[in-house]
């Protein structure tokens, strides 16, 4: 039978491991909620953005625009892999490391120049380790990402998009779901492809100009010049968002079901060591006994 | 008079969901005034000022660009930032108006988008400055 002084010492510092996880656990909730907030009042933005795109359409503008179709050749591509900072989230930072290295597979297989971003400093070292040369990486987004360095980031593709060094992106992140899911994806942000919107059908009253639905102030087509950036940069600020609600929801359900297994383990141990108690007490007791008959004896 | 709802949205968050009296947008191409009843628009905008009448209080705003959107007295500003008059870093500002008169433009894109940051930079420094 084990040394009950060694379990209960052991059965100590889990219940210490315990405090940290459960506090963790806490902290992530927290963290968590923030972040679904913001992810919210994202949409709003985005929703508001799509009417406009849909009340341009309606008007009988064709919705076109560079950023939405595809360059004759494509030579330059991007991959942006976002991650976590921290550890201690289960298979969250593992599983979009995964797919960022099987994305830039396919990738370079198809495309000459393919460049390597990478966000979150879990993704960083696990390239390295990879031996695979990161281009960028960044390291500032954390729980709360910006939209103003996102902003940069984003300003910093179109760039290069219009130069015509960049002909291609492709963002690898965990896509929040729900609660309950969330899944790893890659999305090709550039060329954007359609917008959200544009598909409306075109009202005829509206577009003759029988019936006026808005004035468009200066143009119509000015109108689209702004939007369409500025809802590549809204897709990208969305990414970093739902790559933040995803890891908090990682690591409060992996802190969970460490701070469960630390309560498991701790009721297997308090009963082996109750049991060692136990046995020495009885132990003692037959020595006690023991004693004494062999002095009346 | 009657009121007209002003709402400020960003990537971020709603900066402003209020009823105001009259609300002057920086428009790409000059200020437009709106008061209440005033008809169906959606306008591009420009970096400027934003300002805002509440009874007897004007407050101003810099907004980034971006689009507004006038229907049934409800006002939207979709604009990728706002920030009041007073909270203007003029530093960065400085610094971001160095940092694009210094980029290359070679092509047409590239010009027009040095143009407009340069012109953000400016309003912001111009807006300090004036108050």
């Amino acid at each position: 039978m084990a040394n009950a002084r060694a379990l209960d010492k052991r059965r100590k510092s889990i219940r210490n491991i315990k405090k940290i996880t459960r506090t963790m656990e806490l902290i992530a909730t927290a963290r968590f909620k923030k972040a679904m907030d913001r992810a919210t009042a994202a949409n709003d933005y985005t929703r508001r953005i799509t009417a406009v795109v849909s009340d341009l359409a309606r008007a009988g503008l064709e919705v076109s625009h560079p950023l939405l179709e595809a360059p004759d050749e494509t030579s330059q591509a991007t991959l942006l892999v976002l991650t976590g900072n921290r550890g201690l989230c289960g298979g969250y930072n593992g599983n979009a490391m995964r797919m960022g290295v099987k994305t830039r597979e396919e990738l370079i297989q198809g495309i000459p120049n393919v460049r390597l971003e990478v966000s979150g400093k879990r993704g960083i070292s696990g390239f390295k380790f990879r031996e695979i040369a990161i281009d960028e990486s960044f390291t500032q987004f954390d729980d709360q990402p910006q939209f103003l360095d996102v902003e940069a980031i984003a300003d910093r593709y179109l760039r290069e998009y219009a130069a015509g060094n960049l002909h291609r992106l492709d963002v690898t992140y965990t896509k929040f779901i729900s609660v309950a899911k969330q899944v790893i994806v890659n999305e090709t942000l550039l060329p954007l492809g359609k917008i959200e919107g544009a598909d409306t059908p075109v009202d005829p009253d509206v577009a003759n100009g029988l019936v006026s639905l808005y004035e468009f102030v200066p143009s119509a087509e000015s109108v689209l010049e702004e939007i369409v950036p500025a809802s590549f940069k809204t897709k990208l600020f969305k990414c970093f968002l739902d790559a933040a609600v995803s890891e908090q929801v990682a690591r409060m359900i992996a802190m969970k079901s460490a701070t469960e297994n630390a309560n498991e383990m701790i009721k297997m141990l308090s009963r082996t060591y109750n049991r060692a108690r136990q046995s020495q007490i009885t132990g003692e007791i037959m020595e006690v006994i023991g004693g004494v008959e062999a002095l009346e004896g | 008079m009657g009121q007209i709802q002003l709402i400020i949205v960003t990537p971020e968050q709603t900066t402003l969901d209020q009823m105001v009296d009259a609300v002057t947008v920086p428009l790409i191409d000059g200020e437009a005034g709106i008061l209440a009843n005033h008809a169906p628009m959606i306008g591009r905008l420009g970096p400027g000022e934003l300002r805002i009448r509440a009874g007897s209080s004007e407050e101003r705003y810099y907004v980034d660009g971006g689009n507004v959107q006038v229907e049934s007295n409800v006002v939207s500003v979709l604009t990728g930032r706002s920030i009041p008059a007073s909270e203007i870093d003029v530093a960065a500002a400085r610094a971001a108006l160095e940092a694009a008169e210094n980029e290359s433009a070679t092509t047409p894109v590239l010009a027009e988008m040095k143009q407009k940051s340069i012109a953000q930079a400016r309003a912001q420094i111009h807006m300090a400055e004036k108050s």
